[in-house]
């Protein structure tokens, strides 16, 4: 917030800012600035960016005379039309398939119409917890049948988007984040920026090294809250690379005394109970996002599995009892 | 002569204790700084709206919306710092350990409003 030391700081001092404005979570960033004023003026840039991305990629709103994912899903009922979209959209749709290919299908951005489902019952739960409920798995069923990747029609030539199934929906809420803190820090990579992290909702990515030549520390929350007095799990020592988490921790809502959280599981279509938190550490912020959720979705065998067979990306289990396991080079970023 | 000698002597082996012990609590106090914050401050849409010292004693009410219609009750006691109680549907917020290095965050998502520690 504010500089350490009083008025004329030459050394660059450390400087955050929040905004509740991007992809219905908090962004924080922290920058290395000679002056709040250069920081602000930098926050600004970068959130005109965060901006663009989040009205691009939001399901929930259309903004006019923009073709943004919203518009690609079409309204109720209505029949699909290719859509005319923006590179950044064609982008991340392509990536998203990447990812799909990699994680073996448990991270699909067709599934919007059973993430949809989950989405109605858990706002409704959490604005009226006496009334919350559960989704009729028979209904998951009949939305899990329009979940086909390959109904996703791309046309890099024409910038164009079509969803061939009627009923498919698209949700990147599992890619999005990440995706657009990677495309940032490239974009302040390029202008030669350094000593900055953004963190989208728990999206972690360093941009540079700290001119204070001090590694960054980034801590990961213990997810057991209630028998354990320890607030971290884990502190990290990073000079680059992106750490995301995912847990059940957040966005959940309460059904009978059990917590329902909003990472679903492909497979079942249900919450997914393999672990407490995964933490996928990598170079690609788009691509640890998108990882964190496919080791969510499946227990540590199949996870350590997954993990020796990509290249560069490091993980950390939290198991249901708090164990917590490592993939082979995960400790040596540990402080 | 040797009088003053012993006593230059005494005089310079009090110089250096003095200099270890300024060092060693240099050396806490830089440890301490390095870990423990100083300040509270609470964010409201990214502004601060409210700073108090980590040492004072302080329930605040941070009313948030268009109508005041939101409020998260931050408690600060004991050099550490929570929310006690909020209208937030979630209440992530209040099941939130309670903070007090340099850094940590609380973050109650639905009101907007963030917790710093500085």
């Amino acid at each position: 917030m504010q500089c350490a030391v009083l008025s004329s700081c030459k050394k660059p001092q450390k400087f955050t800012d929040y905004s509740f404005d991007y992809f219905d979570t908090v962004t924080t960033i922290v920058g290395f600035e000679k002056s709040e004023e250069e920081f602000n003026k930098r926050c600004e840039s970068i959130k005109q960016r965060l901006e663009k991305y989040h009205k691009l990629y939001t399901i929930y709103t259309r903004y006019e005379n923009l073709n943004n994912l919203c518009v690609v899903n079409g309204t109720t009922n209505a029949a699909h039309q290719e859509v005319k979209v923006d590179k950044e959209i064609i982008e991340l749709l392509e990536f998203s398939k990447q990812m799909y290919e990699k994680t073996n299908g448990k991270v699909n951005v067709a599934m919007g119409s059973v993430l949809s489902i989950w989405h109605k019952y858990r706002e409704e739960g959490m604005n009226d917890p006496a009334n919350a409920s559960l989704p009729e798995m028979q209904d998951l069923i009949s939305a899990a049948a329009h979940t086909d990747i390959e109904k996703l029609i791309i046309n890099r030539e024409k910038s164009t988007v079509f969803l061939a199934d009627g009923e498919m929906k698209l949700d990147v809420g599992a890619i999005a984040k990440g995706y657009a803190a990677e495309q940032v820090a490239d974009w302040l990579e390029e202008k030669g920026v350094t000593g900055y992290l953004l963190n989208i909702g728990g999206n972690v990515k360093i941009v540079g090294k700290r001119p204070d030549g001090e590694k960054w520390t980034v801590g990961i929350e213990n997810p057991d809250t209630e028998n354990s007095q320890e607030p971290y799990i884990e502190l990290l020592s990073l000079d680059s690379k992106a750490l995301v988490t995912s847990g059940s921790y957040q966005r959940f809502y309460t059904v009978n005394g059990k917590n329902y959280h909003h990472i679903i599981d492909p497979a079942t279509l249900q919450p997914s109970e393999y672990l407490l938190s995964v933490s996928v550490l990598c170079e690609d912020s788009g691509m640890a996002d998108a990882f964190s959720t496919a080791l969510f979705c499946m227990n540590y065998e199949d996870g350590k599995r997954l993990i020796s067979e990509s290249d560069g990306i490091e993980a950390m289990w939290i198991l249901k009892d708090g164990t917590k396991l490592y993939s082979e080079n995960f400790k040596k970023y540990c402080k | 002569m040797e009088n003053t000698n012993k006593k230059t002597l005494r005089n310079d082996i009090i110089l250096i204790g003095a200099i270890i012990l300024i060092a060693l609590i240099g050396f806490f106090v830089f440890l301490i700084t390095r870990k423990d914050g100083q300040k509270v401050n609470v964010l409201v849409g990214g502004e601060v709206v409210y700073s108090f010292s980590l040492e004072d004693t302080v329930e605040q009410q941070i009313l948030t919306g268009e109508n005041n219609q939101n409020k998260n009750v931050l408690v600060i006691e004991n050099g550490e710092a929570s929310i006690k109680s909020a209208t937030c549907p979630d209440k992530i917020c209040v099941s939130h350990r309670k903070i007090s290095k340099s850094g940590e965050t609380i973050v109650c998502l639905p009101n907007k409003v963030v917790v710093e520690i500085e």
